[in-house]
Parts: structure tokens; C-alpha cells; sequence
């Protein structure tokens, strides 16, 4: 068979052309969502991780309705077209690979679900019934999409330092780089951790530099700086990094000193964010987690310089 | 995983889509680690399409759903795990033989639970819904007599 031949058979297979109609659609309603109804950059709804998926999945499923496809192979095909939407996410829409790596349990599910779920509407050959389900799910993506959005969270973690607070306050402010080995599996594969800390004045309204491992800096400004007790910054500009990129802002920081009255501190780290990215119940595990982590490898090396 | 997703978060199956989002997790894991398992699904789900007046579609809590005349009689999550209703008497005779257990669930009910773990597993599991099949088609029959 030659490659001409070849081509014009693959082209002309079920399978294929339900994975690429299944793209083309998301991608299609994803571009006239962005032109028809413009929101923030950055701020990713619900139903692009939910909806959209399940309409690739049922697409595909429509496009395999003859094709006694078992429910193995359907599987393999979706997984397929998951991988494909991902790829396309990662030229045309500039995610990061960090990022994708995050929302791809949600597109795998979704789409693998959808087929499924495609599958049995299409046995039925219920037309009425298919139409009304998939009105619905549009319905609800224009819904969600013309919705406003947004979701404010705080961080809170404490470690116990075995010393005073004057110690600790040191190097709460300002801190020398950061030597301990990574040990968040997403710093270990290429998420940016904190590194290092500096400030221009040790006093109110001083401007602090927040280092992270890739050369980013996070500049900051004191807002509230009670010596030996706490220390408030607000976040006023953040790097434009393909894995934030509007999708989540980092508002303020805060680190509480509270004196045990034993030689101990017990230093609190609360951080305030702002998520654009839906569903919260999805990605605010990961943006706490991301938090808590970043938390922990600033507050454990404090930790280390005190008590030195 | 099952077992502990199924304890403690239970309680989370009847928001829309989640368990079927879960289950359909459960099939991508298993088509990475364990493709077999998938394929063993396929062969009851052609099998229980051969027995007349029963149709294959998706179980409300994730998985495929076996019904005859409309009426679930067992169901299949992508792990392997075969949920089958038979009757008590039927369940207490099949328990002696050690292969099935209480259902994962509902241990006082007709409900069975059995595991796919290898090939040879997949004539037992047909054994079975062929039982939980006469049963409902016994059942049906009594309805309409």
C-alpha cells in the first residue's frame, strides 16, 4: 500500500476522525467562547474542564456508533484524544507542562466518560433524549461561561522553632538561599520553589524580593512589620510564568511569632491567593498543596538558621 | 483505593458525575497497569448482550450496568469488581464455595461482590450473571403470569 493510500485510509477511519472532530469542536467553542465572550486572561471556567471534555467524549462516541467498537479499544482511542487535546492546549494555548499536568486527570476522565456515557445514549437511539442531554450540557457551558468567577482562599501552617523569637525574626524578614534538597515531587520536576529571600530596609513599607529556583522574583512590600511578632507583605507583582499566567494570584503573605514562653517559637505562615482556574473543588487541592509546600520549605529553613 | 474511596468518601457519590469521573479514572489506571483486566470486561459485556432482553449502559455510581427489561441485575466497575443480584438462598449456597463475597456494600441484601483477578475468573463471573439473568427473567415472568 503506498503512503498516499495509506493516508487516505487513516483519514477515512472512524476512529481517527472521532478523535480529530472531538478537537476540532473543543477547540472551535473554545475560541468562541474567548472572542464572543471576553473574560479575564488567565480565568478558565468550569465547563472547559468538564464539559468540554464530556462533549469530546460523546462526539467520538457518535462518530464510533457503528463501529461495534469494544469498550477496551474505546478506552485506548479516548485516551487518545485526551493526549491530542492536550498537546493542542500546549502549542495554541500556551500551558505549561506543569499545568497540564495538573488538568489532565480532569480532561482523561472526562473524555473516557463521555465516550461511555456516548456510548449507551447511542445504543438507545433515543433521539430526543440525546438531543436534550447534549442542549444541556451546552446550556450549562454558556451558563458558566457568562457567570462571574472567583474564589479567594488563605493558607495556614505552623512549625515549632527551637528558639526565641528575636532568633527567628532574624530571618523571618530577609534569609540566605536555600541549600536543603527539594522534597515536593512537583519542585522535584520542575515547579519553582523558593530559594531566597531579600529586603531593601528592615522597616514598614521596605521593599522584599522573593527568589524562587528558575530566577523568578516575586517583589513585595512590608505592609505590616511589628518587630519580633509579625510580618505582612502584599505581593505586588509576580512573574508571568506560563504555569501561573493569570491563573492564580498570589495576594499577600504574612509570618506570626508567638512567643511559648519556653525558649520555643511557634511560627505561623498564612498566605492569601486568588484562584481563576474552576472548578475550586479540583484545583484548590493543588493550589493548597502548592502553598502548603512552599510554606513548609521557607518556614523548615528559617527553622534551621535559628536554631543554628 | 476502592475499598477506601467507597468508605470514606461514599457520601460524595451522588453529586453529578463524580463517581462516573472515579470510575472512568479506575479505567485509565487500569489500561495503563493492568490492560487485561479490560479486555475480561469486554467478554461479559458480550456475553450478557447474547442473553435476550438485556441491554449494557452506564451504572449511576460509575462502571456498566447489566439490566434486563430495564431492571439492573448486576453491574461491573472498571477495577474488576462484579456486583450481582441474586437471591439469599442462592447467595448463602454460592458463599460455601468460597469464591464470592458479601456485596461491598449491602452485605444484607441478595447482593454478591466478585473480583476479576485473572482470566479463569471470567467464566465464574458469567456463571454468575447467567444465575442473576434466570432470576430476573423468573422474576419478570411471575409479574406478567
Amino acid at each position: 500500500m503506498s503512503l498516499k493510500q495509506t493516508f487516505y485510509k487513516v483519514r477515512s477511519s472512524k476512529i481517527v476522525q472521532g478523535i480529530l472532530i472531538a478537537n476540532i469542536f473543543a477547540f472551535l467553542i473554545i475560541g468562541m467562547q474567548s472572542s464572543l465572550l471576553p473574560k479575564d486572561v488567565g480565568v478558565l471556567v468550569f465547563s472547559e474542564f468538564v464539559i468540554i471534555p464530556l462533549l469530546m467524549g460523546i462526539i467520538m462516541a457518535w462518530c464510533w456508533k457503528d463501529t461495534s467498537m469494544r469498550g477496551t479499544l474505546i478506552t485506548a482511542c479516548s485516551i487518545l484524544g485526551s493526549l491530542m487535546a492536550i498537546l493542542l492546549s500546549f502549542i495554541f494555548l500556551g500551558e505549561g507542562i506543569i499545568c497540564l499536568l495538573i488538568v489532565s486527570p480532569l480532561i482523561f476522565g472526562f473524555v473516557i466518560a463521555g465516550a461511555f456515557i456516548g456510548r449507551s445514549m447511542f445504543k438507545k437511539s433515543n433521539q430526543k433524549l440525546n438531543i436534550s442531554i447534549v442542549s444541556l450540557l451546552l446550556g450549562i457551558f454558556i451558563v458558566d461561561s457568562l457567570s462571574d468567577h472567583h474564589h479567594e482562599n488563605m493558607v495556614s501552617d505552623e512549625i515549632l522553632i527551637h528558639a526565641s523569637p528575636a532568633q527567628v525574626w532574624q530571618h523571618v524578614v530577609a534569609f540566605d538561599p536555600i541549600s536543603q534538597k527539594e522534597n515536593y515531587w512537583l519542585f522535584n520536576i520542575g515547579m519553582p520553589s523558593p530559594m531566597a529571600t531579600t529586603v531593601s530596609e528592615h522597616k514598614l513599607g521596605a521593599n522584599r524580593k522573593c527568589i524562587f529556583s528558575n530566577g523568578y522574583i516575586f517583589d513585595e512590600k512590608i505592609v505590616k512589620f511589628d518587630v519580633n511578632e509579625n510580618l505582612v507583605f502584599d505581593i505586588i507583582d509576580q512573574p508571568k510564568d506560563p504555569e501561573i499566567m493569570g491563573h492564580i494570584d498570589i495576594k499577600r503573605g504574612q509570618f506570626i511569632l508567638k512567643d511559648n514562653g519556653n525558649g520555643t517559637t511557634t511560627l505561623i505562615g498564612n498566605s492569601w491567593y486568588n484562584l481563576h482556574v474552576f472548578p475550586t473543588w479540583y484545583y484548590d487541592l493543588w493550589a493548597e498543596s502548592i502553598t502548603r509546600n512552599v510554606h513548609f520549605r521557607v518556614m523548615e529553613h528559617i527553622k534551621l538558621l535559628s536554631e543554628r | 483505593m476502592f475499598s477506601f474511596v467507597v468508605r470514606r468518601l461514599g457520601f460524595l457519590k451522588d453529586i453529578p458525575l463524580l463517581a462516573i469521573l472515579f470510575d472512568s479514572l479506575m479505567r485509565l489506571w487500569m489500561f495503563i497497569a493492568k490492560p487485561e483486566l479490560l479486555h475480561w470486561i469486554d467478554d461479559l459485556e458480550e456475553n450478557v448482550e447474547r442473553m435476550p432482553g438485556t441491554t449494557v449502559g452506564i451504572h449511576k455510581y460509575g462502571g456498566t450496568a447489566f439490566n434486563y427489561s430495564g431492571k439492573e441485575f448486576a453491574h461491573v466497575h472498571s477495577n474488576g469488581l462484579v456486583d450481582i443480584l441474586l437471591n439469599k438462598e442462592l447467595k448463602k449456597s454460592l458463599m460455601m464455595d468460597g469464591k464470592i463475597k458479601d456485596h461491598h456494600l449491602f452485605k444484607n441484601s441478595g447482593w454478591i461482590s466478585f473480583y476479576l483477578y485473572n482470566k479463569q475468573d471470567v467464566a465464574y463471573a458469567c456463571y454468575l450473571l447467567q444465575k442473576a439473568y434466570d432470576r430476573a427473567r423468573e422474576k419478570q415472568n411471575s409479574v406478567f403470569c
